[in-house]
């Protein structure tokens, strides 16, 4: 298949930063976002140092309570709506092309105004740290009426306001472009049961992208005008509108912070145990399942509020657990038989499954509505989140950095910086957030600025945010690993791992085409493991 | 002789910790078990085919019918789960409401305090970032609360109880909670602002009688 | 193309199916008309694409390309787009100039997106018609 390409006349060539702003080549475009992205997570970490530096001790005042409040707001806004969800877009939007053999993006002129729609929104948002009253402080969720003229004025919480609707918008245009891209532009051969397995978790991601997310900013459209006369939000059916709206978008959203990330370890796990993964149609069934259940099940976020229908809720919630526990059967599976590689990439990938099956085991206790009554706004429940977003979904992020950098840079990262990484933010993440279960229990509620010393909470919040530093510590040693791979570059070459998927059939970087040779026939989703495979048959038949 | 008015005082009132005790122990030895489970499996895994020759990896990829019948397992230990919520939380939520309460108090949460009322005694209380006096309860009877909110969203949570509420403006929420004998502390649970840390009262169970000698000093006496 | 529309309208009627399944439960008009909304939205998507070409809901592979696929390199109509767009909403809570010089970025952006559009599909044009020719 050869590519005959004109270039249109009116559009200049550009190069270097300028060319990168502008380009609508998606690999430009994912490289930009994920950068912004990795920039808002070393901010919103910097957030979560100081917070637990003044949780260290009790009756701390390090920072004043008002600054704690914010603090703690932006530190979940910029991890979810400024990195975790807009990551996983950027890995989409790189790799999805690549994957289903495309030569670019669908609509890529809209995914690029979506994108500096999303930059926007963050810079919006952390600009109201420069507000008189400062930045939003109501929390990620932002509920009302809390978050109404009279109990948050100023503009900080409007900035923050204005910030989730550009991001959340810009997130959803980019998303439709892939959606569109998967639907259109596959190449010959490439049916549905054929896409990769990370390209199924980015359609099933894109699909709850593209339903729940215009519904947060209908909310938080109706949110701007209730704090500026209009009253929307009032009385109990207001504020329980409210949480109805919003959570309907904030539970898919945790899902779309999920699949990405288990594609990425799924196509690691695959890789890297030299087998393809296994169980496919159970698993295209079951993350289909998984997303579709994800839209049913937002009021377990409101068990304690009497506005809802707990018993429902619990039976949907609970049964999350059916297509979760098929995608383990899967990932355990593809190990067994395998020939195993223990790289970097591999290790996080590992270290995904085991640390988000804490959360995920964790989920199903809170999805029980007796047990959400002491659970929930305390910390057994930011304990789960942690685990499932942090100790999960990031640790798959960093699973797919180490195994798609040679692909993204044309580099190799160190594998000692890698291994060195995955040891210091395994046990800062476990030191940090598995106490947390326990202050919980013990009667810490969360979103509290500081804690009386009588509790005796002293000593586990102290681990947790020695546990704090270990991790950013680990975070500096990946940051490191980068520059310094960048700087002497080991050339990792087409396919440094022996990949099966069709993004390693091409040159690392890509080309802005994306395939310069013709494909290999397409004949599974393991399009590259086929010839390889059948290759060793016909030599052990011919040995014979 | 028994009559039944007799025989339902006789009947235990549901116990919100007992309940959450309850389900606690079935639920997380099982999560533990699960996760030993897989993470033996996959650390075994790791370790059993490690630095095989490649073109020793199996090429087998699916095995439908034993991913099926694994699903139908899983869907039998969400039924099982579901089966235990379900019966709780009727207890919790229904029973333990339909119970005659020996006490209603009304409380109303505001930023950053805690008023109790008890409106058959004609008097309140105070607690949270104002005052530190204690909301005296009846030990061992059936102890109504009408919750409700001043202004945002607040929780009424006493974590040895196991059970917290929300107080929602323009709302009464009611909940029936029984207490052992003894001290317990209470903390907003729900996000209310500044001072949201502040926001803690403590609540004294004493014996019935013990209770009605304070509630009598306090207020007018019990109303008819 | 062919069978893009498929995972889009399975994945809606899965989404039906539960949505049902809450109202029947939790009958809650919020509630309600959100889950419509989003079984719309999953809807409309996958009947644009059935509507663009029939062949998406035809199970199967894709085969080769009919006619050039278009790929643009750069735009800046979109970048002004996306910016104008912050921009304003920005100025709605900050200052009302950046809330009017947004807004003029945007109509200006607009008609440059118009133009390279146009230029994009006379390129396309060309092209094809250059293919005919050999």
């Amino acid at each position: 298949m050869s590519v005959a390409s004109a270039r249109t006349a009116r559009v200049p060539r550009m190069t270097g930063w300028l060319g990168a702003t502008v380009s609508t080549d998606h690999k430009r475009m994912g490289l930009t976002l994920g950068v912004c992205s990795l920039f808002f997570f070393l901010l919103g970490g910097v957030f979560a140092l100081l917070m637990r530096t003044q949780l260290a001790q009790p009756d701390m005042q390090f920072v004043s309570d008002n600054s704690y409040n914010q603090l703690f707001s932006m530190h979940g806004s910029t991890m979810i709506y400024l990195f975790v969800t807009p990551m996983a877009i950027a890995l989409a939007l790189y790799l999805v092309p690549l994957q289903i053999g495309a030569v670019g993006l669908s609509a890529a002129r809209l995914a690029l105004a979506g994108l500096w729609t999303w930059l926007c929104g963050g810079l919006v948002m952390q600009q109201g740290w420069f507000a008189s009253g400062g930045a939003g402080r109501d929390g990620w969720s932002s509920y009302a009426p809390l978050s109404n003229g009279t109990n948050t004025p100023g503009v900080g919480q409007d900035l923050w306001v204005i910030g989730v609707i550009l991001a959340a918008a810009g997130m959803t245009v980019i998303a439709a472009c892939v959606l569109a891209t998967v639907a259109r532009r596959r190449a010959p051969g490439m049916s549905l049961l054929r896409m990769p397995v990370f390209t199924w978790t980015a359609l099933v991601s894109v699909l709850m992208v593209v339903s729940a997310f215009p519904i947060l900013v209908f909310a938080m459209v109706l949110l701007y005008i209730d704090r500026h006369g209009g009253h929307i939000y009032t009385g109990f059916a207001g504020a329980i509108d409210y949480q109805d709206l919003f959570w309907f978008f904030g539970h898919p959203v945790v899902y779309v912070m999920f699949f990405p990330y288990l594609g990425a370890a799924a196509e690691t796990i695959a890789v890297c145990s030299n087998k393809r993964w296994f169980g496919y149609i159970p698993f295209v069934a079951s993350i289909m399942a998984f997303a579709a259940l994800s839209m049913a099940v937002w009021s377990h976020h409101m068990y304690v509020t009497g506005g809802v229908t707990n018993q429902y809720f619990a039976f949907t919630s609970t049964l999350l657990l059916v297509p979760a526990g098929i995608e383990y059967f899967d990932a355990v599976a593809t190990l067994i038989g395998g020939s195993i590689v223990l790289r970097t990439s591999m290790l996080f990938a590992l270290a995904f499954f085991i640390q988000f099956l804490i959360g995920g085991l964790s989920g199903i206790f809170v999805a029980s509505p007796v047990l959400d009554y002491q659970a929930y706004g305390t910390y057994i429940v930011v304990a789960h989140f942690h685990y499932t977003l942090f100790a999960g979904s990031i640790f798959g992020f960093f699973a797919g950095v180490y195994h798609w950098f040679p692909k993204f840079t044309g580099a190799l990262l160190r594998e000692s910086l890698g291994k060195l990484q995955l040891v210091l933010m395994v046990i800062g993440t476990n030191l940090t957030f598995f106490p947390m279960f326990f202050l919980g229990n013990d009667g810490m509620p969360r979103r509290i600025s500081r804690y009386p010393t009588h509790p005796g909470w002293g000593t586990l919040n102290l681990l947790e945010s020695v546990g704090a530093g270990v991790i950013a510590l680990g975070v500096l040693i990946f940051l490191v690993n980068v520059v310094v791979s960048l700087r002497r570059r080991v050339v990792a070459g087409d396919d440094p791992w022996l990949g099966h998927t069709l993004e390693w059939a091409t040159s690392s970087p890509p080309p802005p085409l994306n395939f310069e040779r013709p494909l290999p026939p397409i004949r599974s989703y393991a399009p590259l493991l086929d010839p390889r495979q059948e290759g060793s048959t016909a030599e052990a038949r011919g040995a014979r | 002789m028994w009559s039944w008015s007799q025989l339902r005082v006789v009947q235990a009132l549901v116990s919100t910790r007992g309940e959450y005790d309850r389900l606690f122990s079935i639920y997380v030895p099982l999560a533990i078990g699960v996760f030993l489970v897989i993470v033996v499996a996959m650390i075994g895994a790791v370790i059993v085919f490690r630095r095989r020759p490649v073109e020793r990896a199996a090429r087998w990829h699916e095995h439908n019918r034993l991913e099926g019948a694994y699903a139908l397992l899983l869907a039998c230990v969400a039924a099982f789960l579901l089966y235990l919520t379900f019966t709780t939380e009727h207890r919790v939520d229904t029973v333990a409401d339909r119970e005659r309460p020996a006490l209603i108090v009304d409380v109303t949460a505001s930023k950053w305090e805690w008023t109790f009322t008890y409106p058959a005694y004609g008097f309140s209380v105070h607690s949270g970032a104002v005052g530190r006096q204690p909301m005296v309860v009846p030990a061992g009877e059936a102890v109504r609360f009408d919750l409700t909110s001043a202004d945002v969203i607040h929780s009424f949570w006493i974590p040895a109880l196991r059970y917290k509420h929300d107080a929602i403006p323009g709302s009464t929420q009611v909940f029936t909670l029984v207490f052992s004998r003894g001290v317990f502390p209470g903390q907003c649970a729900e996000f209310c602002g500044l001072r949201h840390a502040d926001m803690i009262f403590t609540a004294h169970a004493v014996a019935p009688s013990a209770f009605a000698a304070w509630a009598r000093s306090r207020g007018r006496g019990p109303r008819p | 193309m062919r069978g893009g529309a498929i995972p889009i309208l399975s994945w809606g009627t899965l989404l039906l199916i539960l949505c049902i399944g809450n109202w029947v439960w939790n009958d809650k008009p919020v509630s309600g008309a959100a889950a419509t909304a989003a079984v719309i939205t999953v809807y409309a998507f996958g009947a644009a694409l059935w509507l663009a070409r029939r062949e998406s809901i035809r199970r199967g592979p894709p085969g080769p390309a009919s006619e050039p696929e278009s790929v643009p390199e750069a735009s800046v109509a979109a970048v002004v787009i996306g910016l104008s767009v912050g921009c304003a909403l920005f100025g709605l809570a900050w200052s009302k100039f950046l809330l009017y010089f947004g807004a003029a970025m945007l109509v200006l952006s607009l008609a440059r997106l118009v133009i390279e559009l146009r230029s994009e599909r006379s390129t396309r044009q060309r092209t094809a018609a250059d293919r005919e020719r050999r």
